[in-house]
Formats: structure tokens, sequence, C-alpha cells
């Protein structure tokens, strides 16, 4: 579970640090939607822009990879299912699949530009802090005309702050609720259906009490959705980096 | 203004119950070949708990911080991709989901014959997105992409609603005291 | 001058027990208090009153002549928490997002509330501790953080309920080195406990507390001798008739 309680954010102060988050979402959106539709001379010249940022950032190959194991599991599936069930002319059979020309050339498109979009996310979340990245959601949210800033954006970013600091307490929760009852000899219960209930209720009441606890605590310090606004300054160089994004992604999507 | 002190506490609630989500795609029950997961179970429970209103808002800022990058899905970061990838239509699937089954549930006024209809329509709507999705990237046939994306997990999901009915039965007065 | 002012307060649970049962007590300025009292005596139903997290059924809470109930926000502004659970008080999910909480509630502009941040980590000495995550601290830290969380809203008076529980001897040297230096730079500081012996040595005052009565109230010397039987532990140097040193000594 150690994934859930670390953070993939990487300190730092370098180009992409400094940019403005909200920059940065936009681009990352604009960016994933755009590789959908990337074909593979384009990909390359993404690929090619990534590493570039990458060495930038000073993400070191080994923690990219630490990060992308399960992916790369993700990708291969995605890149065998296309290679074998795509119909077309064949290449290679295997028992009694048959791996096709179309099948590898589409799996290869495929699993790159999945990978690709994984890429662009570990760029952000690498140079982004968590905290940010609510600003940013909490700001893009409010420009849409439909959804009211005291309303809704602030009490999402709030949620979003208070999903982050549930999720180590309950991941230790979880680990005592489970190591008591072992100690008490769950394991010789073989209902699943007890096991469950006898694991789910003790976690989720003891958590419930602790948010009772807290919602006092967060009254007792004045909680109030109209709070002070979070401050993002964008320079003309936040501006020139999303224009260009937008232009790239725009030709990529016309081409 | 101060805040509301039961819209606090629902929100908080809201919260906890997404966390719990992000948890439960990290516990796994072994029982059989499939070992079940507990991240739809949590979802289903969201939806009695909370209702539709809350339950929705719960899932739905749930997903938007996993599509930023925050680290709530299985498997570390990966934000948007998740939705893309094979298994993005089951993640899509949780909103409509959580709503019915919340509908559902305020409908029964907490019966257990119609919490247990919510939890099936809710479950039949996520395959509803996640399998044509799975089908779609995957280029599969209809009947594989049942076969892969669906059959195992029955059995895994009759056992969470049947623990999901006590387990709500238990926990409601918590949530409801406000 | 009295900065806390209680008349004739009493709660009643809704199970039918009183918590309170009509409580008259005057807090002066700059004074460090002691509730002692076993528990369910009262003491944190009497506590939570004074934020306005509880609001008199009957009597009046005062602070500087204002009722609790006119101004919440006032009263939890000037009131400064730290609950017995520190786990659960924390809101962020970074130590400095945990501390701006507060000032952000109470809508300071961002270059106040950074000063803020700054100033209360350093106050504490949890100032490297910027963009730690809260869950990773020590549990003489987390009480630490909850206090930083507190003093970013520029409080007069500091309530703890049971600051000592749970802690390690290093644990509760922490937190009580934290609340003798508040006391010393003006706030007026409540703790309850029901072991006294950590911090008697500070207290101006002692008060006594039973099923939500006020048995007794006075100078910790006087008062200590007999307060067994109120679920409140003697100290050892007590008994022998000798003053009992500081914790921190």
């Amino acid at each position: 579970m150690a994934g859930l309680t670390a953070f993939n954010y990487l300190p730092g102060n370098t180009f992409l640090h400094v940019l403005d988050v909200r920059v940065k979402l936009a681009a990352l959106v604009m960016l994933s939607l755009t590789c959908i539709r990337a074909d593979l001379t384009e990909s390359l010249m993404m690929t090619l822009c990534l590493l570039f940022l990458f060495r930038a950032i000073h993400l070191s190959f080994r923690s990219i990879s630490r990060e992308l194991r399960y992916f790369i599991v993700l990708l291969l599936i995605v890149f065998l299912a296309r290679a074998f069930f795509t119909p077309g002319r064949p290449l290679i059979g295997i028992w009694s699949l048959t791996m096709t020309h179309q099948g590898v050339s589409d799996g290869i498109l495929i699993a790159w530009r999945l990978f690709l979009i994984i890429m662009l996310s570990l760029l952000f979340v690498s140079s982004t802090r968590p905290s940010d990245i609510k600003v940013a959601v909490e700001r893009l949210l409010a420009i849409f005309p439909f959804i009211s800033r005291k309303k809704v954006a602030v009490k999402v970013a709030v949620m979003m702050s208070l999903i982050l600091r549930f999720i180590p307490e309950i991941v230790n929760q979880a680990k005592e609720t489970l190591d008591a009852q072992k100690a008490r000899g769950i394991e010789n219960r073989k209902n699943p259906v007890y096991r469950l209930i006898k694991f789910a209720v003790p976690l989720i009441r003891r958590t419930f009490e602790n948010a009772d606890r807290l919602a006092l605590a967060m009254e007792a310090r004045c909680y109030s959705e109209n709070r002070t606004d979070p401050e993002l300054v964008s320079t003309q160089k936040d501006l020139l980096v999303f224009a260009g994004v937008t232009c790239f992604c725009l030709i990529i999507i016309i081409a | 203004m101060m805040a509301d002190t039961n819209q606090l506490r629902m929100m908080i609630y809201a919260s906890l119950l997404a966390a719990l989500t992000a948890v439960g795609a990290y516990i796994a029950i072994p029982i059989g070949p499939v070992p079940i997961v507990l991240q739809n179970f949590f979802i289903l429970l969201t939806g009695l708990l909370l209702g539709s209103r809350w339950g929705l808002a719960a899932v739905a800022v749930y997903l938007l911080a996993g599509a930023c990058g925050l680290p709530v899905f299985a498997g570390g970061s990966g934000g948007i991709v998740r939705f893309a990838g094979p298994t993005g239509g089951y993640l899509l699937g949780y909103l409509p989901a959580v709503c019915v089954v919340g509908l559902i549930a305020e409908k029964g006024r907490n019966r257990m014959v119609f919490d247990i209809i919510a939890m099936i329509c809710g479950s039949a709507i996520i395959y509803a997105c996640g399998v044509p999705w799975l089908k779609m990237i995957l280029s599969l046939s209809w009947g594989k992409a049942f076969v892969v994306g669906m059959v195992p997990f029955l059995i895994g999901d009759a056992l969470k609603i049947a623990a999901a009915v006590p387990i709500a039965k238990v926990l409601r007065p918590i949530v409801k005291k406000i | 001058m009295s900065i806390i002012e209680i008349k004739n307060l009493s709660h009643r649970f809704e199970n039918g027990t009183m918590g309170l049962d009509n409580i008259n007590l005057s807090i002066e300025k700059g004074t460090l208090t002691l509730i002692a009292g076993r528990n369910g005596s009262g003491k944190t139903t009497l506590l939570r009153h004074l934020n306005g997290l509880l609001l008199p059924e009957k009597g009046s809470v005062l602070l500087n002549h204002v009722p609790v109930s006119k101004n919440l926000k006032r009263a939890r502004q000037m009131v400064g928490m730290m609950f017995q659970d520190a786990d659960s008080q924390i809101v962020g999910e970074t130590v400095s997002a945990d501390v701006a909480f507060g000032p952000e509630n109470l809508c300071l502009d961002k270059a106040e509330v950074d000063i803020r941040v700054n100033q209360s980590l350093r106050a504490v000495g949890l100032e490297n501790y910027f963009d730690q995550r809260p869950h990773l601290l020590s549990g003489g830290e987390k009480r630490r953080l909850a206090i930083a969380g507190v003093l970013a809203m520029e409080p007069d008076i500091l309530v703890f309920d049971e600051p000592f529980s749970g802690l390690d001897y290093p644990g509760v040297k922490q937190v009580l080195e934290q609340i003798v230096s508040l006391h010393k730079t003006g706030h007026t500081i409540l703790v309850t406990t029901h072991d006294i012996e950590k911090i008697i040595a500070h207290a101006d005052r002692l008060i006594i507390m039973n099923n939500g009565k006020i048995i007794k109230d006075g100078v910790p010397d006087e008062i200590v001798p007999g307060s067994e039987e109120f679920g409140v532990r003697e100290p050892c140097l007590s008994h022998m008739g000798v003053r009992v040193r500081s914790w921190l000594d």
C-alpha cells in the first residue's frame, strides 16, 4: 500500500516547477487528448520532447521505471490483445492464435499513445505540489459558468485535500484491524461474507468517529467556504507556453 | 458566514468514503482464484450511506483527483490515462452507478430488499459502461469481452452485495445521527 | 481582569445526565489554569462551551464581556483549542497546508497567511517540516503541529484537552515546554488532565471537577492533598509533603 501514501512530487526549482499550475494542468489535458489522435511520427516527436523535459526536471530513470512497473504490464496486455485479436494478414501463429501485421502495428501505436499520456501525467505530478494541483482544479472549475466558485469549486478543493489526508489514516487503520483479527484467528473462518463484514464494520466505524472529531476541529478553527483566495501568478512566459501548447495540439488534431 | 455544520459533516463523510474507495483498490480479500478487490464495494456503499447527491459528489471528486494525477488509483499515479486505458469504462461507470444506488436506496427508505436491488442495478451499470470500453480498447469480440471483463467478478460481486447489506444497516445510524 | 466569565452554566446530555451543573467560573488574563477530574467529570464539555462548539442551554459564557453565542467566529478565533486526539485535528495534507487552514478561514490575505504560517511553525520548532506529510510526524510533533495550527489564528486563550495522553517522555517534555513558553508570552492557558503531576509545577490555579460540578478551586499546593477521591492522582512528592518539581528541570 506504499504507493498510496507516497507522493511523486519531486521538489525542485526548474522551468516546469515554476510554470503556472493552471497552464500545466490545461496543457496536460490538451496534450493527453491530442495523444489519442497522434500518428507514429507525431508520437515520436512527442516522445523526444518528453525525454528532454524529464531530463530538465532531473527525474532519474530509476524512479521513472519504478513508477511505471504497473503500467508496463497494462500496456503489454493492450498490445498483445490488439496484436492477436485484430483481423488481418497473419504474422506468427502460436497455438490456435495468430498475430497479425495490422494487429502488431495497431497495438504498438495504441500502447505508445497510452505510454505518452502516462509520461505526461508523471511529468505533471513530479513537478507540481499536491496543494497546487488542488488550487489549479479550483481555479479551472470556476471558469465554467454553471459552477459557482464559492459553492462548488472551493468544496471540491477542500474535499481533495481531505481525501489525501484520510488515505494514510485509513491505511493504518485497515492494517490494525486486519492484524487484530488475525490475532484472534479470523483465518479459521472460511466464509468471505463474514470476513468482509467483520473487516469493514470496525474499519468504517472507527474512521467515521475520527471524521466526527475532524468536523469539530475544523469548526473550532472557523471553517468557512469563504476563504483566502489561493494566489497564483502567471507571467508572460506562462501565457507563451500556453499559446505554444495550444497551437501544437491544434496542428496535430487538424493534420 | 460560517459553514453549516451538517453540510460540513456530509462533506467530510463524502471525502472519507472517496478515500476508502482509494484504499479499497489496494485491499484484496483472497477468495478462490480471483481475489476480490474492494474498490467497487466502497462505491456501492457510498451510494447506500450517503444517498445520490453526496454519493455522486464523493465519486466525482474521487475521479477528478485521480484524473489530475493525485495518487488515488491502484498502482500509483496515472492520472487521466486511467480513463483512456482498458479499465477506464468501469471508472466512469461509477458515476451513474453511485447515483442510481443512492436514488433507489433513498426511495426504498433503507429497506433491505431495496438495498439489494439498488446494488444489483449499480453493478449492472458499472459493467454496462466498463465492458464495451474494454471491448473497444482491446478490440475483443463481445463474447470475449464479457468473459474477461465481467464473468470472473460476478461471484465476488454477489459476496460484496451480501456483505454490504448488513454493513449499511449497522453504519447508517452513524451517518444519519446528524 | 478576567478574560473568561462563566455564569450559572448548565448542560444536559441527550441521554438526560447532567454534563455541567451550574458552573460559575472566571479566569484571569495571562494565567495557567489546570482543570482536573476523572473521565466524564465534565472537563471537555466545559471547554467546548468556550469556543461555541456547544452553546449554553442555561447560563452564559462571556469572553472579554461578550457572549460566545453572539459572535462564534470571534470566539473561535480568540480561543484556540487543542483536542485530545491530535491526529484527528489535522486538516491539511502537508504541515504548511494544515497551519494555513485557520488563517485562510479568516480570509486573511495570502501574504499575511504565509507570514503567520512561518511564524507559527518557527514558534513550535517545526520550520524544517514545511512540506512534510503530517502522518509521518511523531506524537509530540503532531501535538506541536496542532498548536501551530491554532497559533496561526493568533488566539488570546489556549485550551489543551489532555495534552499529554499517549505521549512518550520526550513527547511530554516537548509539549510541556511549548505550553510554558506560550504562557510566558502572555497567553491565557487552560489545561485539562487527570494526570496533574506533569504540569502542576507550572500552574497558577487548580480546579477539580466531579459530576459536572466544580468541587475545589484554588492554589495547587493547597488543593492537591486529598484530591484522590475525585479521580486525580496526587503526585508522589506531594504525598511526602515536598513541592513537585517541574518536569523540565
